[in-house]
């Protein structure tokens, strides 16, 4: 039977990775030569394959700096798959490749997992879907970031330009909660197959609860999340992007009345959105239609008081996913940061030959 | 190049990363985002003479 670990020997290995400069501040794994094959047994991939290169940055990271930084954030080699396919997704993200990781904003990559992957993994999709407390949920985000530290070398204060961030920047991951949804699943309505493990992700600016228990009306209740994704504070354009993760009860209320998926999407581009008087009262009114272009306020009244801008352009900019417990009618709105790719990448099955780390261990 | 003064320590960074430490830049005090396009004017009348001499190299 084997020893106890040594404690002592543990704390040291760890100080000494505090000492490289490779923590987030929290401990992190030590990382063996034998712990690293265990990662790349679950991939298919060379571990010399280059995930991203940073061109401006002059780095790069590769398949095998990934399972390190995974190794290292805490996952079990069984999570590297979906860590892959989660730097994959994000990567679809224009704001991603443009430079969105070092924006002063400190955008945080939301990561969404589909399939029965999610059972096999113990990867919560219940209760507390953004809280802490399970392994996969913690530490497959935590790899991301430890990632974007250690082979891109994007630190705070240098190249990481945030301004103040997200709470639990590196802490957002979830699997959606197919079994109590009304509608389909994220991956699905994007176009896999049903049943595919699947990770959909985005970089995020916000997090806002809808907290609605008060009526048994759809409209009542989608008007209450529309005064969240319409308030002025996070326009910085005026065409931007918010999603919905709808608790089960919000979800099947809504799907009771009859509103598909698509249906809520279509809500919320006509109705989210602000009158003209509303954007001048808070100095938004000079804000261009699209894209990069003036910011600042209007001398002069550009169109009338009430002539409303819609927020949201179009259903692809309104993901929707549906996670939590079936407990309390709380669902929580999200900003994406840029624009949402609207696509999943499928999480690739580990090779065969690969032994699950799980094995053995009961 | 000119960028705000609250983007030094990137700057110097990226200069030192792209082969070129010591770049020299000017700045120009943040923010600068809300300023009004007459407000902008006056910054770059401020520091067009620093450019100039930069450009020149009569800048000591």
């Amino acid at each position: 039977m084997a020893s106890e670990p040594d404690p002592d020997v543990a704390r040291e290995a760890i100080e000494y990775c505090y000492e490289q400069g490779w923590t987030d501040g929290l401990p992190v794994v030590p990382v063996s030569q034998a712990l690293l094959d265990q990662f790349l047994a679950q991939t298919g991939r060379s571990p010399d394959e280059v995930l991203w290169r940073m061109e401006h940055l002059g780095r790069e990271c590769t398949v095998q700096t990934a399972a390190i930084n995974a190794a290292m954030a805490g996952c079990l080699p069984e999570y590297f798959p979906i860590v892959l396919a989660a730097w994959d997704a994000v990567m679809r993200d224009r704001a991603a490749k443009g430079g969105g990781w070092q924006s002063t904003s400190g955008p945080a990559p939301l990561i969404v997992i589909n399939g029965p992957i999610r059972g096999e993994l113990g990867i919560n999709s219940t209760g507390g879907n953004f809280a802490a407390g399970f392994r996969p949920n913690a530490t497959i985000p935590r790899a991301l970031g430890l990632m974007l530290r250690n082979a891109f070398g994007v630190v705070p204060h240098v190249f990481d330009q945030t301004t103040q961030g997200i709470p639990g920047r590196w802490a957002i991951c979830f699997g959606e909660n197919e079994e109590e949804s009304p509608w389909e699943p994220l991956a699905t309505e994007i176009g896999l197959e049903p049943g595919t493990n699947a990770v959909s992700c985005t970089l995020t600016r916000t997090y806002e609860f809808v907290d609605n228990r008060h009526t048994q009306n759809p409209e009542h209740l989608l008007n209450d999340f529309a005064d969240t994704i319409s308030r002025t504070g996070v326009m910085i354009f005026r065409a931007q992007s918010a999603g919905i993760v709808f608790c089960p009860e919000h979800a099947q209320m809504l799907a009771d009345a009859g509103f598909s998926k698509p249906d809520v999407k279509d809500w919320l581009v006509e109705h989210c959105g602000r009158i003209e008087a509303d954007l001048r009262r808070a100095g938004k009114d000079g804000v261009a239609e699209g894209g990069f272009g003036g910011r600042s306020a209007s001398d002069e009244e550009r169109v009338p008081g009430d002539t409303f801008t819609p927020f949201l352009p179009s259903r692809a900019s309104v993901p929707i996913v549906v996670a939590g417990a079936r407990n309390a009618a709380i669902s929580m709105v999200f900003r994406v940061f840029g624009e949402w790719s609207n696509s999943s990448v499928e999480i690739e099955p580990a090779p065969v030959a690969a032994a699950s780390s799980l094995d053995g261990r009961s | 190049m000119i960028c705000s003064d609250a983007f030094r320590a990137t700057g110097d960074a990226m200069a030192e990363i792209q082969g070129a430490p010591g770049y020299r830049y000017l700045t120009t005090p943040h923010p600068v985002a809300g300023l009004t396009p007459a407000q902008v004017r006056e910054r770059a009348e401020a520091v067009a003479g620093e450019v100039a001499r930069m450009l020149t190299g009569n800048d000591g």
